[in-house]
């Protein structure tokens, strides 16, 4: 039996992440990370899940040019990794997929979920089908309101979908229950988490499972345009995508920039503005920057987008951002919608709400002088086309 | 050294930080070495339903952290208190501040539910010079040569300690706080016997604990058995501490 961690659990010059779990949690975590290592080094784990990613989830995605859009910002070029054309519609199933893989070597038969937007709900569901494993999703009930079809879609695959009607009944509330209910299973479940948050091993799990994506990105640049873009652009939750995306890029002389949630208004509560708004703090398991009032309570948060409306910044990225390696922009609820717009009329792909507060930092940055912009598509808008009708009057 | 026949959760502000002292002074009547006072969180990742809405309708009637803490302050009619909390809001005061707004109340020691030994070194060693030591957990899943570290990384301070300040918590079961359909406490008897070899320090069990006979046999293995959630409800029913827990103070069955 493992009893100490021996990956790095600390990011950044201050030491955000960590591993503030209840005691109950301890072993599952040691033993998941020692189960972590092993798959890394184990060429067999490696071949099945490239296998996985390139049969099931369609691997890899396309980057796509996008003339017209450049052309109407006054951008040289645009790139767009398509994520959003992934088996499940976003990002979330590369780490549910890696996830479930892991699990089922360390011979647990329950799989735990939470879901905010629902896309990672709906991946886990997904991979759970594939492997043959049993699924529990909880999901807050105002979530479950507004991503109906992804509830619909969990349960297509055999999950149970577990209300959760406290506090604000979004994602915080979820991880929250989600947390509890591996608690009381963790000798036989094995909890995804699915953003790069939670006590350590997850926030180190979740970006090496997700760095496939700016992995890819930068190497199509590379063939197709013979340069990298001067500004990669991500959305960031939790951070599963922003990582995902801009940690490959670490090394190279370009712009990394994540774009939190600006919501409706700039107090506290209106927003889910992370790095201006948030002070250092825990919660579910890591240290980091948080929306949070004077008494250390999680504040509320505010944003059109289901999957940006965490109360926290990923450790990783946080530390990043505070060390000066990841800027990091807002886009409110109204600019979100207008890069939705804009790509969905330039050149007709649907993007989801989460993706649309990259989109929506585009206009800026080619005022800014930005020339070239690789932007990850985080997910599809299918999901969201209730928001955009109604929002748009469409 | 005799047993302390039980050791009682209560919310505080729940019903309400005006009825704290007096509750806190019917337990010190009844007897009680010691009581753990939860600290209203707005996300209590180990709480089960009952104590999520008792810390729900307490922060709603402003049992703010700062507030509890001054409730306490010059309170001396009260068994030692262990102040049962998440992390944040301790972070957030900081250790300077908060050794001197716990320096007036009865808070003997500190059980921070999310704050494993290792991630806070400074903090919790700055606590405990000051007197405020944290209370070692030790779960179903904790292996035995983890609940030696652990021990060890949180000493007991010495027979010369109150109970509060020596004892370690011993989860019963997996899950959350909370009571469930009747326990099997077969599985935290055989747990308790090993942990023996490790100390001779008192030892608590808690989760899941609620009825007479649950507590006799916990008392009957020479340990405290903790009722948290029970109680809470009975409170929240309008029972007094007196009656929900008089029944539960005796018997070792």
């Amino acid at each position: 039996m493992t009893d100490t961690f021996s990956l790095a659990s600390r990011f950044g010059t201050q030491g955000l992440g960590g591993c503030y779990a209840p005691e109950t949690l301890m072993q599952p975590l040691l033993d998941l990370e020692a189960a972590f290592r092993s798959a890394l080094a184990d060429p067999a784990f490696q071949a099945e899940l490239k296998g996985e990613l390139r049969h099931f989830v369609g691997r890899p995605t396309p980057l796509t040019p996008a003339p017209r859009l450049a052309a109407k910002l006054g951008l040289r070029a645009l790139f767009l990794k398509r994520e959003d054309l992934t088996h499940t519609g976003a990002h979330k199933i590369n780490n549910a997929l890696a996830q479930a893989i892991l699990a089922r070597r360390m011979g647990k038969t329950e799989i735990i979920a939470e879901t905010g937007a629902g896309q990672h709900g709906v991946a886990t569901a997904a991979a759970c089908a594939r492997l043959g494993l049993d699924c529990t999703v909880y999901m807050g009930v105002t979530d479950m309101a507004r991503q109906a079809p992804n509830v619909a879609r969990m349960r297509l695959f055999g999950t149970k979908v577990v209300p959760v009607e406290a506090g604000q009944g979004t994602l915080k509330e979820a991880v929250n229950e989600a947390l509890r209910a591996w608690a009381g299973r963790c000798d036989k479940a094995h909890y995804i988490l699915g953003s790069a948050l939670g006590p350590h091993p997850f926030p180190t799990l979740v970006r090496s499972f997700q760095t496939v994506i700016g992995e890819e990105a930068r190497a199509q640049a590379l063939e197709q345009s013979g340069a990298l873009p001067e500004v990669v652009l991500a959305c960031a939750g939790g951070g599963s995508n922003g990582l995902g995306l801009l940690v490959p890029f670490l090394g190279d002389a370009v712009r990394r920039v994540a774009v939190e949630a600006g919501g409706h208004g700039q107090a506290l509560g209106e927003h889910a503005a992370r790095l201006d708004g948030g002070r250092m703090g825990v919660l579910h398991g890591c240290k980091t920057l948080l929306l949070q009032d004077d008494d250390g309570h999680t504040a509320e948060t505010a944003s059109i987008s289901a999957g940006l409306d965490y109360p926290a910044l990923g450790p990783e990225l946080a530390a990043l951002a505070l060390d000066g390696q990841v800027e990091v922009r807002r886009a409110s609820d109204e600019e979100a919608l207008m890069g939705a717009r804009l790509l969905c009329e330039a050149e007709g792909i649907l993007p989801a709400l989460e993706s649309s507060h990259a989109l929506a930092l585009l206009p800026g940055l080619a005022t800014e002088g930005a020339a070239t912009v690789l932007l990850g598509l985080s997910g599809r808008g299918d999901k969201d086309l209730s928001t955009y009708q109604s929002r748009l009057g469409i | 050294m005799s047993l302390n026949p039980l050791l009682p959760f209560l919310m505080a502000g729940d019903p309400s930080l005006g009825a704290l002292p007096g509750l806190l002074a019917e337990a010190k009547a009844l007897g009680l070495q010691a009581l753990e006072l939860g600290l209203p969180h707005s996300d209590p990742i180990a709480d089960g339903p009952v104590l999520q809405a008792a810390a729900q309708r307490a922060i709603d009637r402003g049992a703010t952290p700062l507030r509890v803490l001054e409730a306490l302050a010059g309170v001396t009619d009260c068994p030692d208190l262990i102040l049962f909390t998440y992390l944040n809001p301790l972070l957030q005061i900081g250790a300077g501040r908060l050794k001197a707004l716990l320096a007036p109340t009865p808070v003997k020691a500190l059980l921070v539910v999310d704050l494993p030994f290792g991630e806070e070194p400074v903090f919790e060693a700055d606590l405990r010079t000051a007197g405020y030591p944290m209370v070692p957990l030790l779960a179903p899943t904790t292996s035995l040569a983890r609940a030696r570290q652990i021990l060890s990384e949180r000493p007991d301070p010495g027979t010369v300690s109150p109970f509060a300040q020596r004892f370690a918590y011993v989860v019963a079961r997996l899950g959350v706080t909370g009571t469930g359909q009747a326990m099997d406490l077969e599985p935290v008897s055989t747990r308790i016997h090993p942990l023996r070899t490790l100390t001779d320090r008192p030892l608590a069990v808690g989760f899941g604990l609620s009825d007479p006979h649950s507590l006799a046999r916990v008392r009957s293995l020479g340990a405290t058995p903790v009722i948290g959630s029970a109680l809470v409800s009975e409170l929240a029913a309008g029972q007094s501490l007196q009656e929900a827990l008089s029944p539960r103070m005796v018997g070792d069955a």
